[in-house]
């Protein structure tokens, strides 16, 4: 048998950070015993209690998204600097952690994906409550049918301002939260009715079928997206709010932030 | 039938005093009238009736979900760690409570003592003993229970003072169910009472001063989210502060205007009342 460690060496070396991707407790426990080794963990909980914590907002089926979505948090967070090393061990298969690998930090190419949870209005958990929510519904669907759906979360009082009622509201002084179990049965079914959510910055309910009337000029979207995507766009453009689009057409998952697409995910990979 | 045999003669033995000695041959009669044989028969029926009541009780603990609501409980890993369970305890005990007032109530038939003031007063007791014992357990369980519901809201708050209360709340609890123990079998416990009532009115004087504001608006907020005078989007004024409501809880209700947002608690909503902007 080679020795593993000089043949792998060149991964191993010169690492600055080792980020663990949902360790379980014990695994966490030996490095972080371990002395002059920076740990940070990422996963969607912190279930170890690591004081250097990166959250995910879902389960990312691709190791590649789950790798830059934990960095550039990381980066956001300070926990890592631009050009650091850093050797990331996360699991491909079921299960415990199985794969390192060496991925050097890079401050230019953010996306801000992370700054869509860290720096909305609304309350991280409510932004990946919502997103959950629209990741659910593009993967089922309404019996079986595709769905579109459009949430717009935070600023609720200036975007209810900026919206009108399409009918009665069946949401009206209901108090239902984003994350109650119920809710997601309750918008499987109104997702069936044409406009738009309004979620306030806590996670409340505040309307279903609204109608959004911002104004759309200067949205820039990429070519080829409907109505419902164009409102998302310019209604975050026009308030502090953060908007959420499940596509009818395409099925993809798609955050809007200050008028631009910032994330576009395939319910189907998670 | 050997055992009824030796019993027959342990009570000729004892009997032979009072009976008189020529009844040689044992009729049945004569068996039944045996005060020993009447003992063994209340010692045995006793026996029987612990050891149903045990298993019943065991099945309808475990049937209302005891078992899952102590899990993880210390009174629980403590029980577990002497090869034992909090339902196998109280069922126990219950057989054991039946199986001692059998074995009284089988004294008392055979006669072999008097059974004067003293087993009266013993007979008395017991039940109180039991009741105890089982105000004991059960307060320990919900103490330990309480704790841990308690600290598990709070495992959000990173406040290390804030580990304090779940304790509070655990020793609360137990002592209470100390009172109500003591209480039952008649110790004197003045003071504890004494000291009882003064954290109690501590407790609700001080605690009531200390979250006089927060209980007002929550007053308020209950109003305020059933009825709805307003609602998040609406333009209105509060004390002096006018914008859009962009939350309305059970304690405040945010409004926002030009960068500005204001948390207003909801009993200035009813001191001030409020004014809703309407174009």
């Amino acid at each position: 048998m080679a020795n593993m460690a000089a043949l792998f060496g060149e991964i191993l070396s010169d690492v600055d950070t080792v980020v663990l991707f949902s360790p379980s407790g014990s695994y966490y426990e030996r490095f972080s015993e371990a002395e002059d080794l920076d740990v940070l963990v990422v996963g969607t909980e912190n279930a170890v209690g690591a004081e250097t914590f990166v959250e995910l907002p879902l389960e990312f089926e691709e190791i590649a998204q789950r790798v830059r979505f934990g960095l550039e948090g990381a980066l956001e967070a300070g926990y890592i600097d631009d050009g650091d090393v850093l050797l990331c061990a996360t699991s491909v298969f079921d299960g415990s952690i199985d794969t390192v690998s060496r991925v050097r930090a890079d401050g230019s190419s953010q996306s801000g994906v992370y700054d869509l949870f860290s720096s909305s209005r609304a309350e991280p958990a409510v932004i990946k409550d919502v997103l959950e929510l629209a990741v659910e519904l593009g993967k089922k669907g309404q019996k079986g049918k595709p769905v579109g759906a459009l949430f717009v979360v935070g600023d609720a009082g200036k975007v209810m301002n900026k919206s009108r009622p399409l009918s009665y509201n069946p949401f009206e002084k209901s108090h239902v939260h984003v994350g109650d179990p119920i809710v997601n049965v309750m918008l499987k079914e109104f997702s069936r009715l044409d406009g738009a959510f309004v979620i306030s910055d806590s996670g409340k309910i505040v309307s279903a079928y609204r109608y959004l009337e911002p104004s759309a000029e200067g949205v820039d979207i990429p070519k080829g997206l409907g109505a419902r995507h164009m409102a998302a766009g310019a209604i975050t453009r026009d308030t502090n709010a953060t908007a959420i689009v499940l596509s009818e057409s395409d099925g993809l998952v798609r955050a809007f932030k200050n008028g631009e697409l910032l994330l576009e995910i395939d319910p189907e990979d998670y | 039938m050997s055992v009824l045999g030796g019993l027959l003669w342990l009570s000729q033995q004892t009997t032979a005093t009072a009976n008189q000695p020529g009844a040689d041959v044992p009729t049945w009669e004569a068996l039944v009238n045996e005060p020993l044989v009447r003992a063994a028969v209340v010692l045995f029926l006793g026996i029987a009736l612990g050891i149903v009541v045990g298993k019943l009780n065991r099945r309808l603990l475990t049937a209302a979900g005891v078992p899952e609501m102590v899990e993880g409980t210390p009174f629980e890993s403590s029980a577990r760690s002497l090869g034992s369970s909090t339902v196998d305890i109280v069922a126990r005990l219950s057989a054991w409570f039946i199986y001692g007032i059998a074995a009284l109530a089988a004294v008392h038939v055979a006669e072999i003592v008097r059974t004067g003031q003293f087993w009266l007063g013993v007979v008395r007791f017991v039940p109180d003993v039991f009741v105890a014992v089982l105000v004991l357990i059960v307060g320990f369980v919900v103490a330990d229970k309480a704790e841990l519901v308690v600290s598990e809201r709070l495992r959000g708050i990173k406040l290390p003072e804030v580990n304090l209360l779940p304790r509070v709340v655990k020793y609360s609890v137990i002592y209470v169910a100390f009172l109500v123990a003591l209480a039952q079998v008649g110790v004197h416990m003045l003071a504890l009472l004494v000291l009882f009532a003064g954290y109690l009115f501590g407790l609700i004087f001080l605690g009531g001063l200390a979250f006089r504001d927060l209980l007002r608006s929550s007053a308020a907020g209950v109003y305020l989210l059933l009825n709805q005078p307003y609602g998040i989007g609406d333009q209105i004024e509060i004390d002096g502060h006018e914008g859009v409501v962009q939350e309305v809880d059970l304690f405040i209700t945010q409004i926002e205007s030009e960068g500005r947002e204001y948390i207003v608690p909801n009993h200035r909503v009813f001191k001030t009342g409020v004014v809703r902007v309407r174009q």
